[in-house]
């Protein structure tokens, strides 16, 4: 055992048992450098961040509610068979005809607010939900250094982005394929395509999807460094990708709507045209990339300065 | 308190870093491609000799004329629902239709996908938000595609000709390419215009020539025309109309990006899909010919929106007979296209999103805008034209006077 790690469990257990209040503090903790001579803790600490992560009732009532809106569209269709009313979402009329659209109708449905609603009960989470329980402390002491500590909890949101995207997508092609035919997918520019093609794309759009949401889970860790209050930080992470598509959808701000980064969101169906529109993925890559970067920086300040008294 | 102060360091950084990237990587596309100079001539000689023909790029349309935004999906959702109804109001959905296709084009920005091979292959891709219109064009068969209304109307020219697949539209009234306005601009130049050469442009990541086109007319809204013609091949790459007095242009059709290869020949055939609704017709090539060179004529009066409009009106008259033609009067810059009264003209007056747009003047309605202004007159001929709306009111007043026929409005 190093001296900083005998350092901090000293500071640790004085504050179990003074039962007061004590810093980690910033320098010993050091357990970047600690870490860094055993990158299997990195490794070991992902597994368990997944682990705790996608075994946690919460994270798994939420995959099932998303897993919910393209069984409820689909069977709202098959039970109505009204035909389309050329109303409702984009595709929603083709699902009739053809169930592998029930996943992109539930997608179009899911981007604007569940897919948020979720990530950002992810993301909001990372640190401030550590901070609210008490184990922040100890995770920090363990030790694991702080910029570890965050890129894993990055990590593990980015997870849950893509097995949330991925599970509406995957309900959504087997619930169309139990209750209408499958067949050969028109693409938006009226070509037409296999089945074996159309799933190779809508696992493209489920990357696509991912990649859109991973600036709104920067924003949300960045945020959830910034309390101690979880629900406060995902409220929050929630109400700015709100506030960021009605700032989208303002004519008179068209200045700022490069810069915002749900304004990609739905530019999925260029992934479904013929030939497939890439720039759209490029632009929303690198936007997301920028996103990334300028929150996860942030988000390191806040938390590398901070002092964790929780 | 250095310790924490560095912690923040990465944060600026990044931010800083960011913001450079953001605003460097515009500039660099900017930069001045240094060319040798050349004559407005030799310019012009350099288009019309332009040996490009096949392409594929992505187009970008803006129109800023001052009308107020329409939120997105007004136009289509009006159309979608009115699409929906019973196949007996076909005819006059379907001059809703090019009536809201003409608004659209009037407000906000388009982004379309061109592919072209030789002149008789095009195919026009309008990419809407989870939705497409497509034009393909294969030889003398034309299809329209609408993936939001799963329509497809297959238009034929009928006839013989060489100047068949003239005949057909080659773009839906939204999108006009830069390289079909700036042909159809410069095919008119004539000595009421000033020609010039500005400073070197880069388009689409091609250095091109700046081709600006000053109307000596007076009566007229167009200001400028700018276009910018690519230095290697002569394609023009943008083209800019702004109105007299404004500093931004009001109307801009751009390649963002540009390929000079042949594309894919699958890309020319198409099959309607499985449930789509498919219109058969039948385009009599003099009527339509016809009807294109009003079209031309008015493309040549420098309001490619102008004609937008009349091409998304005229396009839907079946009817072929005379009284239906547009009358161009006028010439050059200031020339005024008359539509007589008919369905088409009833579209427009019915339409309630247009009567909000449109101001009450004695005799009819105006649509005013910083580059075009169009007049419907109360017994229904429309009149439009790149002048002001007093000079469409004088129009009108003479084209009533001429033509006994149309009983004027009682006073």
């Amino acid at each position: 055992m190093s001296r900083s790690d005998a350092e901090g469990a000293a500071a640790a257990s004085a504050g179990r048992q003074t039962n007061a209040p004590v810093p980690v503090p910033l320098t010993p903790a050091r357990g970047a450098g600690a870490g860094a001579g055993r990158p299997s803790a990195g490794w070991a600490l992902m597994a368990s961040e997944l682990s705790v992560l996608f075994r946690r009732k919460r994270t798994v009532v939420m995959l099932l509610a998303l897993a919910l809106i393209p069984v409820l569209v689909a069977v709202a269709v098959r039970v109505s068979s009204a035909g389309s009313s050329g109303r409702g979402p984009a595709f929603i009329g083709q699902i009739s005809e053809n169930g592998l659209f029930v996943a992109l109708v539930a997608l179009t449905i899911c981007i604007p607010l569940f897919l948020p609603l979720t990530v950002g009960v992810v993301a909001g989470d990372t640190i401030a939900g550590e901070a609210s329980l008490g184990t922040l402390r100890y995770l920090l002491v363990s030790p694991v250094g702080r910029v570890r500590l965050l890129v894993v909890k990055f990590v593990a949101a980015v997870a849950f982005c893509l097995a949330a995207t991925l599970v509406v997508v995957v309900a959504g092609v087997l619930i169309g394929a139990a209750l209408f035919r499958v067949g050969p997918v028109t693409l938006l520019s009226g070509d037409t395509i296999g089945v074996g093609d159309s799933l190779l794309r809508a696992l493209l759009i489920a990357g696509y999807v991912t990649v859109s949401l991973l600036g709104l889970s920067a924003i949300g860790l960045f945020i959830s460094t910034l309390t101690d209050v979880p629900v406060g930080a995902m409220a929050a992470t929630v109400v700015i990708s709100i506030v960021a598509q009605v700032l989208d959808s303002l004519d008179q701000l068209s200045w700022l709507h490069p810069w915002l980064f749900s304004h990609y969101w739905l530019s999925f169906a260029d992934l479904l045209r013929q030939p497939i529109e890439w720039s759209s993925f490029g632009s929303n890559a690198l936007l997301q990339l920028g996103y990334v970067v300028v929150f996860g920086a942030l988000a390191y300040g806040r938390f590398a300065s901070k002092d964790v008294l929780s | 308190m250095a310790q924490v102060f560095k912690r923040w360091i990465p944060a600026a950084v990044a931010g800083v870093v960011v913001a450079g990237v953001a605003a460097a990587v515009p500039l660099a596309a900017n930069a001045d491609p240094g060319l040798p100079s050349k004559t407005p001539q030799e310019v012009v000689a350099l288009a019309a000799n332009s040996s490009v023909t096949a392409f594929s790029g992505t187009v970008e349309q803006t129109s800023d004329l001052g009308l107020p935004s329409l939120p997105g999906g007004v136009g289509s959702g009006s159309s979608g629902s009115g699409s929906s109804g019973s196949g007996a109001g076909g005819s006059g959905d379907a001059a809703s239709d090019a009536a809201s296709s003409a608004l659209e084009l009037l407000t906000g920005t388009h982004t379309a996908r061109v592919f072209v091979d030789g002149p008789d292959n095009l195919r026009l891709q309008v990419l809407d938000q989870l939705a497409e219109r497509d034009v393909i064009r294969q030889g003398d068969s034309l299809w329209l595609y609408d993936s939001q209304k799963q329509t497809a109307l297959h238009a034929t020219a009928t006839g013989t000709g060489s100047s068949a697949p003239d005949a057909l539209p080659t773009a839906p009234g939204e999108t006009a390419t830069p390289e079909q306005v700036a042909s159809k601009l410069l095919s008119a130049l004539d000595p009421s215009t000033d020609v010039s050469v500005g400073g070197d442009v880069t388009v689409a990541g091609r250095s091109a020539y700046d081709l600006v086109l000053t109307p000596q007319a007076t009566d007229t809204l167009v200001g400028a025309v700018s276009i910018a013609v690519d230095s290697e091949t002569g394609l023009p790459l943008r083209v800019e109309v702004t109105a007299k007095g404004a500093g931004d242009p009001a109307f801009t059709t751009s390649f963002s990006q540009l390929t000079l290869a042949k594309p894919s020949s699958d890309l020319f055939s198409f099959t309607p899909p499985e449930g789509t609704a498919v219109t058969e017709k039948s385009v009599d090539v003099a009527a339509a010919a016809d009807r294109a060179a009003a079209a031309r004529a008015a493309h040549a009066s420098g309001a490619a929106a102008a004609s937008g409009a009349g091409d998304a009106t005229g396009s839907d008259s079946t009817g072929s007979d005379a009284a239906h033609r547009p009358v161009v009067t006028g010439s050059g810059w200031s020339s005024i296209v008359e539509l007589p009264a008919g369905s088409d003209s009833a579209a427009l007056t019915s339409s309630p999103l247009l009567s909000q747009l449109t101001t009450a003047v004695d005799g009819g309605r105006v649509l005013s805008t910083s580059l075009l202004n169009v007049f419907v007159t109360d017994d229904g001929r429309v009149f439009a034209g790149a002048v002001p709306a007093g000079s469409l009111e004088a129009a009108a007043t003479a084209s009533a006077a001429a033509t006994p026929v149309a009983p004027a409005p009682s006073e």
